[in-house]
């Protein structure tokens, strides 16, 4: 594996910061999407920038994501294609989610080139705001050491943190105290040419970092999920899990994935039913309660979505109630993307399982019991 | 009390519909505690009809379309199988009682096979015993 090592002489975001305003300068770029400190201090958010004095202000290694990037994309390409070319920066499962979403034809990836990076993880955005100072000198260390206490818990779960399964254009890499440019897509070359770097340099020692951590990652995660799977085996046990939910719907609005512009779950046809309806639903059931289908909300949407669950967290992070909804998330969309050998956002071409189909398949979920 | 489990079938108009009308007419059995809703091809079934069918109390739920190959709207059907496959593995994951669930091929001229298909449905869901989520009114 080849690429281009680069010592960091400040910090990270500034090596990165300052990748980025050689590109603009030389015009290869029109204008960057990438995350900046808010003036107050406390958070991040996503900017289009054009201005060059702005672009002194950017964090592309933002401690927390407030705002999962392929739903900031999402509204800046909603009408189509742009006639800018535009630098994302963005972590891997923001990029995978955007690919996911063009998949959806939710946004236009034509003009966008997008950065990648070793992804350290997030802190919780609540946790954040409560003390950015002790966040900020931390995310430092966290990516020295790869720590994952205190991280969303998603993201010490997280297996596709780096370059593997990231569709990005170039992926940034840390390793000691050097930046690593490992160009992905044909478009890299350009970017390289610009920046007068060949990827002469030899990446091994830095992939060797990552497989290390890719392995403890892995097993972290086959740990939690078989605890999820014991947690929520049985319908009592699984109404035990979202036993804080308060059914506010805030997990789907914050999703990337979920794009519909009115869910179906909020949805006349869904949700707004005569009192007679409810009261014969409460013969049925011995009482209903209010606001009804909870339960039904939170099944349905796995099934709506979950195949193309990128398992970022984002809806666990705006949860009012600390439901680990964004575990469970994650969980359901490794069983249901296992069986269609499914990964989510990591190939433009290859079809999302519910829009695609093979006519020799899936007998085993027909005529069930004929079998037997 | 033991009441007689309810039934919800699916059916999609071109074939099953069409089949449940033959068994009629040809005074085939079929279950009294079927109750039927025609959709226009059984890819019109978002699954979470069925979880609100299931929240909801019914005891089984039996979606019916036609034959692989002979979807009036060429592939629905396809398609149909693979949303239906998917849910029934998030039932099984949970461990929802995903038996309660049945996805069955019968096309038009069947009559005879919807009549087996939804008796021997019936009798299978009855011995299954009542859906544990009737009378539970936190469990939505
Ligand atoms: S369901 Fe949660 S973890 Fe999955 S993509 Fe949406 S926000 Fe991310
Ligand atoms: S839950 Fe389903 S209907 Fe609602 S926004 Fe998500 S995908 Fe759309
Ligand atoms: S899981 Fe959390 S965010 Fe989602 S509906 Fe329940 S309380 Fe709201
Ligand atoms: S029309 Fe019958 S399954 Fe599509």
């Amino acid at each position: 594996m080849k690429g281009k090592i680069i010592e960091i002489k400040s910090d990270l975001n500034t090596a990165i910061k300052n990748i980025i305003k050689t590109l603009v300068q030389k015009k290869l770029f029109d204008a960057v999407f990438v995350p900046v400190r808010i003036p107050s201090r406390e958070s991040f958010a996503y900017l289009l920038i054009k201005d060059k004095e702005i672009l002194e202000s950017i964090t592309p290694l933002p401690p927390t994501m407030p705002v999962q990037g392929a739903r900031a994309l999402k509204d800046l390409t909603r009408l189509g294609k742009l006639n800018l070319r535009i630098l994302c920066i963005m972590r891997p499962c923001e990029i995978r989610a955007a690919v996911e979403l063009a998949k959806l034809r939710q946004i236009t990836l034509q003009n966008l080139t997008f950065f990648s990076f070793d992804c350290p993880g997030v802190f919780p955005t609540a946790e954040y705001i409560k003390s950015p100072e002790k966040y900020d000198q931390n995310i430092i260390e966290k990516i020295k050491a790869w720590q994952e206490d205190g991280l969303r818990p998603n993201c010490s779960i997280c297996v596709n943190f780096s370059h593997y399964n990231t569709p990005a254009d170039l992926h940034i890499g840390f390793y000691r105290n050097h930046l690593l440019i490992y160009p992905v897509s044909k478009n890299s070359q350009k970017i390289l040419d610009i920046l007068s770097y060949r990827a002469e340099d030899d990446l091994t020692e830095w992939e060797n970092s990552i497989n290390t951590l890719l392995k403890k990652k892995k097993e972290n995660r086959s740990r939690k999920f078989s605890l999820l799977s014991n947690q929520t085996k049985g319908i009592e046990n699984l109404e035990e899990f979202f036993t804080g939910c308060i059914n506010c719907h805030n997990c789907m609005r914050v999703c990337p994935i979920c794009y519909c512009r009115q869910c179906f779950f909020e949805s006349p046809e869904q949700s707004h039913h005569e009192a007679e309806e409810y009261l014969a639903r409460a013969k049925e059931k011995g009482g209903i309660r209010f606001p009804p289908e909870r339960m039904v909300f939170h099944l349905g949407r796995m099934n709506h979505m979950a195949l193309s669950c990128v398992g970022c967290g984002s809806c666990e992070d705006g949860c009012p109630m600390d439901v680990p909804v964004g575990q469970i998330f994650s969980f359901i969309g490794n069983e249901v993307q296992k069986m269609f050998d499914y990964l989510p956002g990591k190939n433009l071409e290859e079809p999302i399982p519910l829009l695609t189909f093979k006519e020799d398949e899936l007998h085993e979920y027909e005529d069930t019991r004929e079998k037997k | 009390m033991q009441t007689e489990p309810t039934i919800i079938g699916f059916l999609c108009n071109w074939c099953s519909y069409a089949a449940a009308d033959l068994a009629g007419n040809s005074k085939l059995e079929v279950p009294g505690n079927l109750t039927t809703i025609r959709v226009m091809c059984s890819s019109r079934v978002d699954p979470v009809f069925i979880l609100n069918a299931y929240f909801q109390g019914a005891d089984g739920v039996l979606v019916a379309g036609c034959h692989p190959g002979d979807c009036h709207y060429q592939t629905g059907n396809y398609y149909a199988r693979r949303r239906l496959a998917l849910l029934i593995k998030i039932l099984q994951t949970f461990d929802i009682e995903p038996k309660r669930l049945r996805l069955s091929w019968i096309s038009a001229s069947e009559g005879q096979r919807f009549s087996e298909i939804t008796q021997e449905f019936a009798k299978f869901i009855k011995e299954a015993g009542p859906n544990p989520l009737k009378k539970k009114p936190f469990f939505e």
